[in-house]
């Protein structure tokens, strides 16, 4: 279809809404490496609505379904969790060419980066107060009576931790290109020591961490994002990814930059009603590391293979892939054999 | 295997070559500058660094291989060839085919060592994972 980005989604947004809607002020923004996020407001007759474009790339980190990040959106917003509110979900791409989503854009927030030393001083501890509070209320929601579940068939408790632990080391399994024998002893270690069954279904966010949201630069949190690995499974999961090393402000030592590790699972469990048994939480984090490494895997796979060489994968493929495998070295030498 | 010096050296040319799209932002822009900026500094270490590392872990390895060798009579005779190898092309394209064949073997081995409960080499090839994963160490800014 001809016209520019701006043109045919004003065309789309009139159509869809059914009264002239004009694009303005659209423009490309960095929003994650598994979709093309912009920025743009939609003027109508009745004022103007500030938007967030989420459209699938020709190539993409990781295989997700925008369907199920439109849905843990709507799961969310307005329900005490800081989601953005969900429009607009096309699935066929209609005049945009490729799937895509519209939700409402929080303005004023910014987002820290997870390898910037000490983002979020001088108030790091009062956002981390709201960042795994925010957490814990995800991991407390009832999944089976939110719109996400009718994406997923809810896994029996017992199943989460190898439904998980299938998916992503079939995806190293796919995607390596160079053999990796330390996330493969992670592997077979996670498979030896399976974790006790789930205390609770919950809903996953699955990328919960340090750069995934936005905040006032006062403490409180503004927006949840970057929905696109929602499931359901074990609460212990996304706590597991949020605290892993990869995510520790080298200067401070922090968790995720914000708090010490038993502040932020105190914090997590007050707001979820939930108790971390360690030797459970133990297999979760050693499983984060190996669902980095995957993730890292299927980047470079990507960036090597010269289908879509964003610079952004061949970082992920690059340094974080390195400091995963020092850190899942680290951890397996202390679990010792 | 993480992306070569080469490949991030061409990535990211073509990247900065790459005809502006009229919807990119300058926000976009000067993010994505920013981390071309950082994978040439990242290709910059590796260039000094990656062959020095690529050696070491394979004699690495092959150490390991010579003192399993005796442990495991079905991969011995495997590990014993292995542990008596050389890298005599240097070109990085080489290392890492031996590095590829190394590695297939070491978790071919790990694996053996697992099933029969053998710690103390257990240990030793869990020591190692720590040595190959810091003598590959990037790090930003450096």
């Amino acid at each position: 279809m001809s016209g520019s980005l701006s043109e045919r989604l004003a065309a789309y947004l009139s159509r869809t809404w059914g009264e002239p809607v004009q694009v303005a002020d659209l423009a490309r923004i960095s929003g994650g490496a598994s979709r093309e996020t912009y920025r743009f407001d939609a003027v109508l007759a009745s004022g103007r609505r500030p938007l967030i474009l989420r459209r699938d790339p020709p190539g993409s980190l990781i295989e997700t379904d925008r369907r199920c990040e439109f849905l843990a959106l709507k799961s969310f917003h307005g329900k005490g969790v800081a989601a953005p509110e969900p429009l607009i979900l096309e699935l066929e791409g209609a005049e945009l060419e490729r799937p895509f989503f519209v939700m409402v854009r929080v303005d004023g927030g910014a987002a820290g980066s997870p390898f910037q030393p000490d983002a979020y001083a001088p108030h790091a501890a009062k956002l981390g107060e709201d960042f795994f509070g925010t957490l814990g209320r995800i991991a407390a929601a009832d999944p089976l009576a939110l719109p996400i579940s009718d994406v997923f068939e809810a896994p029996a408790l017992g199943d989460c931790w190898r439904r998980e632990l299938d998916y992503w080391s079939g995806v190293i399994e796919a995607d390596e290109l160079h053999p990796q024998p330390i996330v493969r002893a992670a592997i077979r270690r996670l498979r030896r020591h399976p974790p006790p069954p789930a205390q609770k279904l919950a809903v996953v966010h699955g990328d919960y961490r340090t750069g995934n949201f936005l905040h006032d630069g006062q403490g409180a949190v503004l927006a949840i994002l970057d929905w696109e690995m929602a499931h359901l499974g074990d609460p212990l999961e996304d706590l597991g990814w949020a605290l892993d090393p990869l995510w520790r402000d080298v200067v401070s030592g922090k968790v995720s930059g914000m708090l010490t590790r038993e502040e932020a699972i105190s914090v997590w469990e007050r707001a979820s009603g939930l108790k971390v048994d360690p030797a459970a939480f133990a297999w979760w984090e050693l499983f984060a590391s190996v669902k980095g490494q995957a993730i890292w895997t299927s980047s470079a796979k990507e960036y090597r293979d010269g289908g879509y060489m964003e610079p952004i994968l061949g970082f992920s493929g690059w340094l974080t892939a390195r400091r995963h495998d020092e850190i899942l070295a680290a951890k397996l030498a202390e679990m010792g054999p | 295997m993480t992306p070569s010096v080469t490949e991030v050296m061409r990535g990211c040319a073509a990247a900065l070559t790459q005809p502006p799209s009229p919807d990119a932002g300058p926000d976009f822009f000067a993010s994505r500058v920013g981390m071309i900026s950082m994978l040439a500094n990242l290709a910059a270490q590796e260039a000094e660094h990656a062959a020095a590392a690529a050696v070491a872990e394979n004699a690495d390895i092959r150490a390991l291989f010579a003192q399993a060798a005796a442990h495991d009579v079905a991969l011995g005779g495997r590990l014993a060839r292995a542990a008596q190898g050389v890298d005599t092309d240097l070109t990085l394209t080489a290392l890492d085919a031996a590095n590829a064949r190394l590695r297939r073997l070491l978790i071919a081995l790990h694996e053996r060592v697992e099933d029969a409960g053998d710690a103390a080499l257990d240990r030793a090839i869990l020591a190692l994972y720590v040595r190959m994963a810091a003598g590959r160490r990037l790090q930003l800014g450096g």
